[in-house]
C-alpha cells in the first residue's frame, strides 16, 4: 500500500507541474511578435507619435507633426492600456492626477488605466531586476541604477522620436544621465539629485555657513549634530570632487562597465581625506541624511531637495538653505563638492510594440515641462526641463536655488558600477577609524584604489586594444570607438566626419593610462573630411586616412 | 591513550575523569570520521546490491509471470484491473497516462535543455512602425533549471510507481497461487483509516515538503554550480550556464577578490562572529531566563502570575515592531542618547551602532531582552518538575542555595534541555530577524567589504547571504555557495554535539 | 534544663535569622523583578505614548507627547494600512487552521506509527532543516509567480508557502504526543477502534494544550513575516502584509512623516495578538514545556 502513497504524491506533484508548465511554455517556446504591421516598414520610418503636446488639452494642433507619421500613429495607438507605475509614496497622488490629465488631453485616443504603486526609487531598481516580467511598466528610479537596469534588460531603449523629444527638452547634464554608449534609455524627471545644506538658523549664524570649521564649532558649542552622510559614497565622493579629483566610468553600448578612471588616491585626494577627517573626528558628526534630524538634535543636515517640505515643516522660518561650506587645509579653502544627478522615468521593455509606444507616450507626457513644474510646486523636485528650470515657480524655491549655487562645485553623476557604492563608502569608515595622520589617510585611499581596480580585471584582449576617443562622431570624449589590428597598425572600424580643429586621441584599455594623440597632446584635425583613424603601435603615431 | 575499564574509571578523581572524557572525545574523532566514511562506503555497497536484486526481481517476475503480468510492464495497473482491483488499477493507469502526456508535451523539452540551460537569450528588435525597441524573450535558463529538476523528480516518481506496479503483479500471482483472497477496493479504502492510516495522514504534509522545501533546496544547491547572478538572470538578459566548481574556488581562494581581503577571509571572519554570537545568544538567554524563572518560582514571592504575564506579553508583540523601535531608540541621535545627554550623564553620544564592539554587545543585550521571556516559560515548567524531595534531602545535608543549584538544578536542566540548547544554538546561527531589524549588519567592516558586497561587523552568515542575494550584483551563485557552507557548519556542529549530549537516548524511553 | 533552653533559643534565633534572610532576599527579588518588568515594558509603553503624539510626526528625543490626539490613528485609517491588516489577518487565520492540521498529522504519525521509512524520513527532515531557509526565497518566488500568486495575489501565495513547508516543524507537538501513554491507544485498539477513531476519540481530547499552542504560534507567525512577504508582494501595496507595509514607513524618505503612524500601527497590530496570547497563555506554557524540550 506504499504504492497508494506514492501515487498520491506523484499526482499532487503532477498538478503542480501541470500548473507551472502552463506558465512555462511562454518562456520556453518562441513568442512571435505581431507581424501584421511589418509590411509598410520601408515606407514609413517616421516616428508615428512624437507628441510634444505639453499638457494643454485645448491645443491639439500643437502636435509636433514630423512628416505626417502622427495621423497614422494616433489611430494605431488608440485604445485602452493597463499600465502600472511605481513612484515614491509622496508623488503617488500627483502622478495619478497627471495620468488623468494625459488621458483627457492626448489626441491619439490613448486611454491609460493606471495603477500607481508607492515604491521608492531604490526599491524600484531592485524589484525590476529581480523579476522584469512582474515589474511596473513605468517606474521612477535614480540615475546611478541605469547601467544595472540596462544590463538586466529592465529598461527599454528609446526610439528615434523619443530620443528627439528628450534631446530637445532637457539640459545636457540630464541627457548624459540617460545615455549609455550612444543610446538613450530613459526620460529625465528631475535634475535635482544632488545635495545642499539645510541648517537651523536659531543655532547657526548665517555668516558661518561658508566655513566647515566654523559650522563644526557652532555645532559642538550647541551640543547639536552636523548630519552629513559621509559613510555613503554618494556623499563622500563629493569632497574629492571639491578638491579637483575626478572619477569617470566608461560603459559600452550594452551598459557593461569597461573601466574606471579616478584619482582619489593622489595628493589632491589626501586633502579631501583631511577635510573628511575634520568632520568625522568631531563629536558633532552624524552619519545621516534623514530629514527628521531637526526634530532630533541636529543643527545641520546635508540632504537633497526631496526633504524640503518635511524640513520646512519641522523648522518653519528657522530653516536656512545654503550650498555646501568650504574647508581649509594648509591655508587654502576648498569648497565641498557634490554629485549632481537626475531621477529618471524608465519604461519596461515590451513584447508588443503598440503597448510600448503607448507607454512611451505617457512617459513623455509625465516628463514634460508642465508635469515637471507641478512637481516643483507640490514636491519641491528640481526640473530637468530647460524651460522649467528658468520658470519663476522653480526660482522661488530656496532649496533648488541653493542647489543651483552648489552646482558650480558639483559633478554630473555618471553611470556607476554597483559595487563602487560599497567600496567607496569604506573610505570614510577607514578615515574615521584612523588617527588622521597623512600615512593613515593615504592607506585608506590606497585600499580604496586596490579594491576598485580589482573589480575591473579586464581580459588581456580588452586591456591591450586601442580605441579612438574625442569630440568626434557626435560624442564628446565619452565614447570609445573600436579599432582593428593589422600588423603594427590599428585602424578604426568606422569613418568619422571631421572638421579642422576637432581633437581626438587614441588610448589603450579604454582608460587614460596610456594614450597618444600628437605625442602626449590631443591630435588636432587639420582639414575637413571623412577619415579613418590609424595608429601605429611601434611608432606611437596617430594619423588620419581619408576614406573612399 | 590508556583505556580504563569501568572500575578503574570510577576510581579516578573528578578532575581526572573530566580530562579523560575530553581526551577520549578527541581521540574518538578520527575513528568517528573513518567510521563515517566506512558507513558511506557500506551504504553505497548495500544500495548497489539491492539495486541488482531489484533488477533481478523485475526480470524474474516478467519471465515467470502470466500474460497479464507481462502486459502490466507496459500498461501499468493492467494486472490489478484484470484481477478486480479497480481502484489501484485505475490509479496506476491514470498516472502512466498523465506522465506520458506530460513528458511528450513539455517534460521532454525541459529535460533536453537542462545540460545547456538554454541557447538563445532575449533579442531586441527595432520596430519602425511604432518607433519602438521590442524584446523577444527566448530561452529562460531559470525555468529550464526549475522545470528540469521537477521533471527529474517526476521521472523518479514514475520509476518508483512502475516498480510498485510490477511488485503488485508479483504479489497478486503469489496470493492467487496460495489460493488466498485479493484485497478489494473497499478494503484498500478501509485500510487507509486503520492500519495504513499513517499514509493518509502523511500524504499532504509530505507533498508540501517535497514541492516547497526539497525541490527548492535541490534547485539552489544546483545554482551553486552555475553563474546565475544579476548580469546573467537567464531571462531578460544573458542566460546563465553551468560553471562546475568555479564558485567554490572563488569562495575558498585566498586571493584578494577586490577589497582588502579574499572571500575566504571574509567568510572566516563572519563565521567566527556567527559562532560567537550563537554561543553568547544561546547561553546568556538560557542562564538569565532560568534565573528569572527561579526568581519568580521562589517560595514566598507573590503575584507569580503577574510577573510571568508581564514578560510573556513581550513574546506576543511581533518582533518587527519591537526590534525596529528599539533599533531607532539606540541610534546615535536616538531616544537613549538624547535622554542621557539631556540628563548630563554623557557628553558625546554613545556609539551603540557605530563602534564594532559596542554594536555586537548591544545586539546581544537586546537579544536577551527578546529571548528571556521565552526561556523563562520553558524553564519554569522544567523547574517545577524537579522532584522537591531532592532539594529537601540536599537541605538536610546542609547544602546552601548555590550548591543546590550546581548539584541539582543545573545538571537536571542541562540533561533535559540538551537537545533544545542544540536547536537553539543552530537557530541563533540563522537568527536573521534580530540582526537585520536591529542593525542591518552595521557598522561597516571596511576590510571585508568589497567585491563581496557590503559586510558589517554584526553580519551573520545568514544576513550576509541575504545581502549577497539582494545586493547590487545579485550574486545568487555566491549566495548559494554560502548557503551550502552554512549547512555544512550547522550539520557538523549538530553531529558533534549530538554525540556528546547525555540526554540523547532511545526515544522510546520517553513513552 | 538550661542547655535545652539554650538550644531552643538558638534554634529560634536561627529560625529568626533565616526568616530575616528570607525577607531580605525576597525583597531583593521583588526589586529585581520590578526593574525587569519596567525594562521589558518600557519600549512598548513608549510606542503607545508616541502613537498619541500630535505635535510632530518624526522621532524625537522625548517620550511624553506635548499634545495628545488620535491623528496618527486617523492617518492609519486613511492609509493602505486597513488592507495590509486584513491581508495579514487572512494569512494568519488560514495558516492557523492548515498549519495546525498538517503539523498535527505529521507529529501524531511520527509519534504513534512505526513504519519502514519513518527513521530515514525523520533524519532526512532534520538534514533539510539545516539548510538556511533564506536560500530558497528566490526559487519559491518564481514558483509562486508561475502560479500567479505574487504581488496582488500574494496573500494566497504566502498562505500556500507557509502551510506547505509547515510539516517540518513537527518537533514540538511530537514531543507532546510522546508524553501521552501508548497504552491508551492499545486498549482502544483491543476494543476494536480503528486508528482514525483512536485519534479523534482518545488522543485529540487529551491534546488540547498542544493544539492551542500550535494554532497560536501559527497565527502569530504571519504578523512578523517581513523578508519573504516583501519578496513576494513587491511593488504592490494591495498584497502587502503589515510588516512589509509598515517597514516602508521607517525608511529614510518617509520616517519624518510616518514615524508616529508606525507607532500607532504597532499598537493596533499588537493588541489582538497580545489579547489572544494572554487569554491562551496557560496552553502556550503547557505546549512549550510539554513539547519543546523533548524535541
Amino acid at each position: 500500500m506504499k504504492k497508494v502513497l506514492a501515487l498520491l504524491l506523484a499526482l499532487t506533484m503532477l498538478f503542480a507541474l501541470a500548473a507551472c508548465g502552463g506558465g512555462g511554455e511562454s518562456g520556453g517556446g518562441t513568442q512571435t511578435q505581431a507581424p501584421a504591421n511589418n509590411d509598410n516598414q520601408g515606407g514609413n520610418d517616421n516616428p508615428p507619435a512624437n507628441n510634444d503636446n505639453q499638457g494643454s488639452n485645448d491645443t491639439p494642433a500643437n502636435n509636433d507633426n514630423q512628416g505626417g507619421g502622427t495621423e497614422g500613429g494616433s489611430s494605431e495607438l488608440a485604445g485602452e492600456y493597463n499600465v502600472t507605475i511605481w513612484c515614491p509614496d509622496l508623488a503617488t497622488d500627483l502622478t495619478k492626477s497627471q495620468v488623468e490629465a494625459f488621458n483627457s488631453s492626448n489626441t491619439m485616443g490613448i486611454k491609460i488605466n493606471a495603477t500607481v504603486e508607492p515604491v521608492s526609487e531604490a526599491d524600484a531598481a531592485t524589484n525590476m531586476i529581480n523579476d522584469v516580467s512582474a515589474g511596473a511598466d513605468l517606474f521612477f528610479f535614480a540615475q546611478d541604477q541605469l547601467s544595472r537596469m540596462i544590463q538586466a534588460g529592465a529598461v527599454s531603449k528609446l526610439g528615434q522620436g523619443a530620443s528627439d523629444f528628450v534631446k530637445s527638452n532637457n539640459t545636457a547634464g540630464s541627457l548624459a544621465a540617460i545615455q549609455a554608449g550612444s543610446d538613450y534609455y530613459a526620460y529625465p524627471l528631475t535634475a535635482d539629485n544632488g545635495y545642499l545644506m539645510y541648517y537651523d538658523k536659531s543655532v547657526i549664524p548665517d555668516e558661518d555657513v561658508d566655513s566647515l570649521e566654523k559650522l563644526i564649532e557652532d555645532c559642538e558649542a550647541a551640543g547639536k549634530y552636523f548630519a552629513y552622510e559621509l559613510e555613503n559614497a554618494w556623499y563622500n565622493a563629493g569632497v574629492f570632487f571639491g578638491v579637483g579629483c575626478h572619477s569617470d566610468w566608461v560603459t559600452d553600448d550594452e551598459g557593461n562597465f569597461i573601466s574606471i578612471d579616478d584619482d582619489f588616491n593622489s595628493d589632491k585626494g589626501l586633502i579631501a581625506a583631511k577635510g573628511i577627517y575634520k568632520l568625522v573626528s568631531s563629536p558633532c558628526y552624524l552619519n545621516s541624511s534623514a530629514q527628521e534630524g531637526f526634530d532630533n538634535n541636529c543643527a545641520i543636515i546635508v540632504t537633497g531637495t526631496w526633504s524640503y517640505s518635511a524640513i520646512l515643516k519641522s523648522l518653519g522660518e528657522n530653516m536656512g538653505t545654503a550650498d555646501l561650506p568650504s574647508f581649509n587645509v594648509d591655508g587654502t579653502d576648498y569648497h565641498l563638492g557634490s554629485y549632481r544627478g537626475c531621477k529618471l522615468l524608465g519604461v519596461k521593455p515590451q513584447t508588443d510594440p503598440k503597448v510600448g509606444a503607448a507607454a512611451n507616450q505617457l512617459a513623455q507626457y509625465l516628463t514634460n515641462k508642465e508635469c515637471q513644474l507641478q512637481r516643483v510646486e507640490t514636491l519641491g523636485w528640481g526640473p530637468s526641463n530647460i524651460e522649467a528650470q528658468s520658470d519663476p515657480i522653480t526660482l522661488a524655491n530656496p532649496a533648488i536655488t541653493a542647489l543651483n549655487l552648489q552646482s558650480e562645485y558639483s559633478v554630473m553623476q555618471p553611470n556607476i558600477h554597483g559595487s563602487w557604492w560599497d567600496i567607496g563608502k569604506v573610505i570614510t569608515t577607514d578615515i574615521k577609524e584612523s588617527d588622521g595622520s597623512d600615512d593613515a589617510l593615504r592607506a585608506a585611499l590606497q585600499k580604496y584604489y586596490d579594491s576598485i581596480q580589482a573589480v575591473f580585471t579586464m581580459s588581456d584582449e580588452v586591456k591591450n586594444a586601442w580605441t579612438v576617443i574625442g569630440a568626434i562622431g557626435g560624442s564628446s570624449w565619452d565614447v570609445d570607438f573600436e579599432m582593428t589590428k593589422d600588423g603594427d597598425v590599428w585602424t578604426s572600424n568606422d569613418t568619422f566626419d571631421l572638421k579642422a580643429g576637432d581633437e581626438l586621441k587614441v588610448r589603450q584599455g579604454k582608460n587614460w593610462d596610456v594614450s597618444y594623440g600628437n605625442g602626449g597632446e590631443n591630435y588636432v584635425v587639420e582639414a575637413d573630411g571623412t577619415y579613418y583613424v590609424t595608429f601605429n603601435e611601434s611608432t606611437t603615431e596617430v594619423a588620419l586616412v581619408p576614406a573612399g | 591513550m590508556k583505556k580504563y575499564s569501568d572500575l578503574e574509571f570510577l576510581r579516578l578523581s573528578k578532575w581526572q575523569k573530566f580530562c579523560y572524557r575530553i581526551i577520549a572525545f578527541f581521540c574518538g574523532i578520527p575513528g568517528a570520521i573513518a567510521g563515517f566514511f566506512l558507513n558511506i562506503g557500506k551504504t553505497i555497497q548495500k544500495g548497489f546490491q539491492s539495486f541488482i536484486a531489484e533488477l533481478k526481481d523485475i526480470a524474474i517476475t516478467f519471465t515467470t509471470g502470466d500474460w497479464k503480468t507481462k502486459v502490466s510492464y507496459i500498461v501499468m495497473g493492467f494486472g490489478n484491473l484484470t484481477h478486480g482491483q479497480f481502484l489501484r488499477g485505475i490509479m496506476f493507469l491514470l498516472f502512466e497516462i498523465v506522465f506520458l502526456f506530460y513528458m511528450i508535451t513539455t517534460g521532454g523539452y525541459w529535460l533536453s535543455m537542462l545540460p545547456s540551460l538554454g541557447h538563445q537569450g532575449p533579442t531586441k528588435e527595432y520596430n519602425a512602425i511604432y518607433d519602438q525597441y521590442t524584446t523577444t524573450y527566448n530561452d529562460n535558463s531559470f525555468k529550464i533549471l526549475l522545470y528540469g529538476v521537477l521533471t527529474i523528480f517526476f521521472i523518479v516518481a514514475f520509476i518508483y510507481t512502475w516498480r510498485a506496479n510490477v511488485k503488485q503483479c508479483k504479489t497478486i500471482n503469489m496470493i492467487l497461487k496460495r489460493g488466498g483472497k485479493l484485497k478489494r477496493s473497499g478494503d484498500d479504502l478501509r485500510s487507509l483509516v486503520d492500519e495504513s492510516f499513517y499514509k493518509t495522514l502523511l500524504a499532504l504534509p509530505l507533498t508540501g515538503i517535497l514541492v516547497f522545501t526539497v525541490m527548492p533546496i535541490v534547485f539552489m544547491v544546483l545554482v551553486a554550480f552555475t553563474n546565475y547572478d544579476g548580469a546573467h538572470n537567464g531571462y531578460s538578459n544573458a542566460l546563465f550556464t553551468w560553471v562546475g566548481l568555479d564558485n567554490f574556488n572563488t569562495l575558498f581562494s585566498w586571493q584578494s577578490a577586490g577589497g582588502g581581503q579574499s572571500y575566504s577571509a571574509t567568510f572566516g571572519e563572519i563565521l567566527t562572529w556567527t559562532l560567537i554570537w550563537a554561543f553568547l545568544a544561546t547561553f546568556t538567554n538560557y542562564f538569565l531566563g532560568m534565573f528569572v524563572a527561579m526568581m519568580i518560582n521562589k517560595k514566598g514571592i507573590r503575584l507569580k502570575k503577574m510577573w510571568r504575564t508581564i514578560l510573556v506579553m513581550t513574546v506576543a508583540i511581533p518582533q518587527f515592531i519591537s526590534l525596529l523601535y528599539v533599533s531607532k531608540m539606540f541610534a546615535r541621535n536616538g531616544l537613549v542618547n538624547l535622554t542621557l545627554q539631556g540628563m548630563g550623564l554623557i557628553n558625546s553620544p554613545l556609539p551603540f551602532w557605530e563602534n564594532p564592539m559596542w554594536a555586537r554587545v548591544t545586539v546581544i543585550i537586546i537579544n536577551i531582552w527578546i529571548g528571556i521571556p521565552y526561556l523563562m516559560l520553558i524553564t519554569t515548567g522544567i523547574l517545577m518538575n524537579i522532584p522537591a524531595d531532592l532539594y529537601e534531602s540536599a537541605r538536610i545535608d546542609g547544602a546552601n542555595g548555590w550548591q543546590q543549584y550546581t548539584k541539582i538544578t543545573l545538571p537536571y536542566m542541562l540533561f533535559i534541555t540538551g537537545p533544545y540548547l542544540l536547536t537553539s544554538f543552530t537557530g541563533n546561527m540563522n537568527n536573521f530577524n534580530v540582526i537585520y531589524l536591529l542593525t542591518g549588519g552595521a557598522p561597516t567592516n571596511s576590510a571585508a567589504s568589497g567585491a563581496a558586497g557590503s559586510v558589517g561587523y554584526t553580519d551573520l552568515l545568514i544576513t550576509w547571504l541575504f545581502k549577497i542575494t539582494t545586493g547590487a550584483e545579485s550574486q545568487y551563485y555566491l549566495a548559494s555557495v554560502v548557503g551550502i557552507m552554512v549547512f555544512v557548519v550547522v550539520a557538523l556542529i549538530s553531529l558533534v554535539v549530538y554525540n556528546l549530549l547525555p540526554s540523547i537516548k532511545n526515544e522510546e524511553d520517553y513513552q | 534544663m538550661a542547655t535545652k533552653e539554650k538550644t531552643l533559643v538558638e534554634t529560634q534565633q536561627r529560625h529568626m535569622g533565616m526568616k530575616a534572610l528570607n525577607r531580605i532576599s525576597n525583597t531583593a527579588v521583588y526589586i529585581l523583578l520590578t526593574v525587569i518588568s519596567i525594562v521589558w515594558l518600557l519600549p512598548f509603553a513608549f510606542i503607545l505614548l508616541q502613537s498619541f503624539r500630535v505635535e510632530s510626526t518624526s522621532p524625537v528625543g522625548y517620550v511624553i507627547p506635548q499634545q495628545w490626539g488620535l491623528d496618527n490613528y486617523l492617518q492609519l485609517w486613511n492609509s493602505d494600512f486597513k488592507r495590509w491588516y486584513i491581508n495579514t489577518f487572512i494569512i494568519a487565520l488560514f495558516a492557523a487552521v492548515f498549519v495546525t492540521i498538517i503539523q498535527l498529522c505529521m507529529s501524531y504519525t511520527l509519534s504513534r506509527f512505526r513504519f519502514k521509512l519513518r527513521g530515514p524520513m525523520m533524519r532526512f527532515m532534520l538534514i533539510l532543516g539545516m539548510f538556511p531557509g533564506m536560500l530558497t526565497m528566490i526559487i519559491l518566488y518564481r514558483v509562486l509567480a508561475d502560479l500567479g500568486l505574487t504581488q496582488a495575489n500574494a496573500v494566497p501565495g504566502l498562505i500556500l508557502v507557509s502551510v506547505a513547508s509547515s510539516g517540518m516543524g513537527y518537533y514540538v507537538s511530537k514531543g507532546f504526543f510522546d508524553t501521552i501513554p501508548k497504552s491508551l491507544d492499545e486498549a482502544a485498539r483491543v476494543d476494536g477502534a480503528t486508528r482514525l477513531q483512536v485519534l479523534y476519540k482518545i488522543i485529540l481530547p487529551l491534546s488540547k494544550p498542544i493544539v492551542i499552542y500550535t494554532i497560536l504560534t501559527a497565527f502569530m507567525g504571519p504578523w512578523g513575516d517581513y523578508v519573504f512577504a516583501r519578496y513576494v508582494a513587491f511593488g504592490t501595496s494591495a498584497g502587502y502584509n503589515v510588516a512589509v507595509g509598515m517597514y516602508s514607513w521607517l525608511t529614510n524618505d518617509q520616517i519624518a512623516q510616518m514615524y508616529t503612524t508606525f507607532c500607532a500601527g504597532g499598537v493596533i497590530v499588537a493588541i489582538p495578538v497580545t489579547i489572544l496570547f494572554l487569554c491562551l497563555q496557560k496552553y502556550y506554557v503547557e505546549g512549550v514545556t510539554g513539547g519543546a524540550v523533548k524535541g
